[in-house]
């Protein structure tokens, strides 16, 4: 007897379908596995024979040959033990299975299903692949449900599937509706920082550009503080950006059972120890998501970018570019999302004293220069913004905090925002050089200052175009139509001042 | 006469360095200094305008001229008849131990020794224990309260250094004759700013300091302006370089009828 089933296997953010071909012939007694199974899909020929038995189902004793395909896809994981015992049962009961169900779930000994990861990816990606329904544990129902395209089957155990399978008891499709919208407060409101005028102002900006930012200051400063009020300045997600964050801890096992779609925007803060494949994905065997992709529309804060390894800061490089990774590993490539807004803070220099009035500071210009090198070169090349975050005087900390709220904030962001995308369809961060010149026009003067200062400064083709870029957000922030002088003079103000004393 | 100070001085200190060194060079004396970024290259910048010669004293051989962005300074200054001296052998590279040792030699040439800005513990202040040890006159030029870089010089003025106001303080103190000069002390010429044909003139300037940089934050919200608008008249200032940036705050270049202004 030969039964088919269908299952599915993640690769990055991609479902690939995958058949397990069951036949059943006389011979010897045996159980054998092939297809590509790494050693976790071996097992599952033990958890699938105990879970059979224990469901009070009759394991076949003939000679049993279990294919999974492609056989050239390298199989990993324990999702496919449920399919592989569903192929079974239905092989020895003479049954076909449905070709366009999918069957995902681990196995316990005792026949129950258990959470599997990634179940958000496949029941976004089997539809095209012409599944209608797909039978999950019962505790990932919600998370696949998100999947809309898909009829999701909650199974509790290997029994309630094979006798929904048999018709005797179908099971009952997953009721759950997809969760409204919303805007959730932030996690660290603007008026709780005291002073810093300059770095809220930066916030400001890079939220209504997608500037990527960095903050130069001492530690103490509230430099993290900051950086966490990013992503309450942003919009919420839409559905398609939760979604795909969703997707990234799904396949990384991260979902919150019960409440699967987050609308916050991501805040991950990596910690500068943090290896090469932690932070844009990695891992032995199949490559799995980094803090990158973890931040995918939402912020990736680098604190200390100067302790980082080089190697690992320059591996950001390609993500920044693209809004991808891509990853290759002894089992193949995979792309991730990495469409994250970087924020990254330093200390000004080695000794930390730079740029306070209350001590000099002692490096020498040669170890300053030796240091900010260090931190230049392509990375720094994508920051548009940069702004120096003094320490707040202890006598002012015990003032009442004055700055607006991230609501006000972000009201204008969003206006700025909004200007952009139907002016380019993008935000300005993205504008390059023949962009600029079509959508930032810039007024005579403005055009004046900027080679003015080009040639005196002696900027850098690069350096002009981010300051460009720039007064272009400035000037959506006043919904002027052209970029006036007072922008371009104000977006060259957010840069490192040359002397740090 | 050694004019010694800090290497990333403001400018202030830079301004006063080269404009003593300006008047004592025309008043015959001879300045020596390090040849450090500075406060020691505006006083071997100020000796040359000065029309005087200058000793430059190296922590490194006579050929390895340190820092490199001083070479030229150091060529003018042999064409002008000064000299660039050494204890240390050809070809030695510039170590952080030569530095106090050649600090020492800078005070063993001169007969006095005038402090232009020092932060705590700073090499200058390594040269003026050594002028008092080597039974020389030490000076120091005042500063801002506010500012790091006056610690050192304030230090050594309430141990009993004498107060130098301009270069006639330091000639009298030298007890040779020297001509008259101008009380209070005029910024040198590359420190001033023409003023516009059309007088004007940015307010926010007189809200800015020449030594102690002005946080632009404090300076939105005591003058009432959106934070952006400030930024953008800051740089337009420095721009036209009436100001420059010192880490997170603005500092005043010096220019000409600052110190009236201040005192209004």
């Amino acid at each position: 007897m030969l039964a088919t089933v269908l299952t599915s296997l993640v690769r990055g953010l991609e479902a690939r379908p995958v058949e397990v071909q069951v036949d059943i012939s006389s011979g010897v007694a045996g159980f054998f596995l092939v297809g590509l199974a790494s050693g976790s899909v071996r097992e599952a020929k033990e958890r699938a024979r105990a879970a059979i038995r224990n469901s009070g189902l009759r394991f076949p004793h003939r000679r049993l040959t279990v294919n999974l395909a492609p056989a050239e896809l390298r199989k990993d994981g324990s999702g496919l033990d449920l399919a592989i015992a569903v192929g079974i049962c239905m092989a020895a009961l003479g049954l076909k299975a449905p070709r366009d169900a999918a069957f995902l779930g681990e196995l316990s000994l005792d026949g129950t299903l258990r959470h599997v990861d990634g179940v958000l990816v496949a029941a976004r990606g089997l539809p095209g692949q012409g599944v209608t329904d797909l039978v999950v544990p019962a505790c990932d129902a919600a998370e696949a449900a998100l999947g809309e395209a898909i009829r999701v089957l909650p199974a509790p155990n290997l029994a309630s599937v094979v006798s929904h399978l048999r018709g005797e008891a179908p099971l009952a499709p997953y009721a759950g509706s997809l969760p409204e919208a919303q805007s959730p407060d932030p996690e660290l409101d603007l008026a709780e920082i005291q002073g810093q005028e300059a770095a809220r102002r930066a916030l400001e900006v890079a939220a209504a550009g997608g500037h990527h930012l960095l903050m130069w200051g001492p530690p103490g400063a509230g430099k993290t503080m900051l950086a966490r009020c990013l992503p309450g300045l942003l919009p919420p997600l839409t559905l398609a950006e939760a979604l795909e964050v969703a997707e990234v801890r799904s396949v990384l096992g991260e979902l919150p059972p019960g409440c699967p779609l987050d609308w916050r925007r991501p805040f991950r803060a990596p910690h500068h120890s943090m290896s090469l494949a932690g932070l844009v994905g990695g891992g032995s065997g199949m490559a799995r998501p980094g803090e990158i992709s973890r931040a995918s529309h939402g912020v990736l804060f680098l604190d200390e970018l100067a302790e980082f390894e080089p190697a690992t800061v320059q591996a950001l490089r390609q993500p920044l570019e693209q809004g991808r990774v891509f990853l290759t590993r002894s089992a193949g490539s995979v792309a991730f999302p990495a469409r994250f807004q970087l924020v990254a803070a330093t200390n000004p220099c080695p000794c930390g004293w730079s740029g306070d009035g209350r001590r000099a500071c002692r490096c020498t210009r040669a170890a300053l220069e030796t240091y900010r090198r260090a931190l230049s070169g392509p990375l720094l090349d994508r920051v548009d913004l940069q702004v120096n975050v003094p320490r707040t005087p202890l006598e002012a900390l015990g003032g009442e905090p004055s700055g607006e709220s991230s609501s006000i904030v972000r009201e204008r962001v969003l206006a700025a925002r909004s200007l952009q995308l139907k002016r380019q369809g993008m935000l300005n961060a993205s504008l390059r050089a023949a962009h600029l010149r079509c959508w930032a026009p810039l007024r005579p003067a403005a055009r004046r200052g900027l080679e003015r200062w080009a040639t005196e400064a002696a900027l850098t083709a690069r350096g002009f175009h981010r300051a460009w870029r720039v007064a272009r957000t400035l000037a959506d922030l006043e919904a002027a139509a052209e970029v006036e002088e007072g922008h371009v003079m104000e977006a060259l103000g957010y840069r490192l001042a040359e002397h740090a004393g | 006469m050694a004019v010694v100070g800090a290497r990333r001085p403001t400018p202030y200190g830079e301004a006063v360095a080269e404009r003593l060194a300006t008047d004592l060079a025309a008043a015959g004396v001879v300045v020596v200094s390090g040849l450090a970024l500075g406060v020691d290259a505006a006083a071997h910048e100020g000796a040359l305008i000065g029309g005087g010669c200058t000793v430059a004293v190296l922590g490194s051989g006579v050929d390895v001229i340190y820092p490199a962005a001083n070479a030229d300074l150091a060529r003018r200054l042999l064409h002008a008849g000064g000299a660039i001296v050494s204890q240390f052998p050809d070809g030695t590279v510039p170590r952080a131990a030569n530095f106090p040792r050649r600090n020492w030699v800078i005070a063993a040439l001169a007969d006095l020794v005038v402090v232009v800005e020092a932060a705590e513990g700073s090499g200058a202040l390594i040269t003026a224990d050594a002028a008092l040890h080597l039974g020389k006159q030490v000076m120091a030029v005042p500063g801002s309260v506010f500012s790091a870089l006056s610690v050192g010089c304030h230090q050594l003025l309430r141990d009993g250094a004498g107060l130098v106001q301009n270069a006639r303080d330091v000639l009298a103190d030298l007890s040779s004759p020297g001509e008259v000069l101008d009380d209070p002390l005029a910024a040198p010429e590359r420190f001033r700013i023409a003023e516009p044909a059309d007088g004007s003139r940015d307010p926010l300037l007189r809200h800015l300091d020449d030594s102690l940089p002005g946080d632009p934050g404090v300076l939105a919200r005591k003058l009432g302006l959106p934070f952006g608008d400030l930024i953008a008249r800051l740089t337009r200032l420095e721009l036209e370089g009436r100001v420059v940036r010192r880490g997170a705050g603005y500092v005043k270049v010096h220019g000409r009828g600052t110190s009236r202004e201040e005192s209004e």
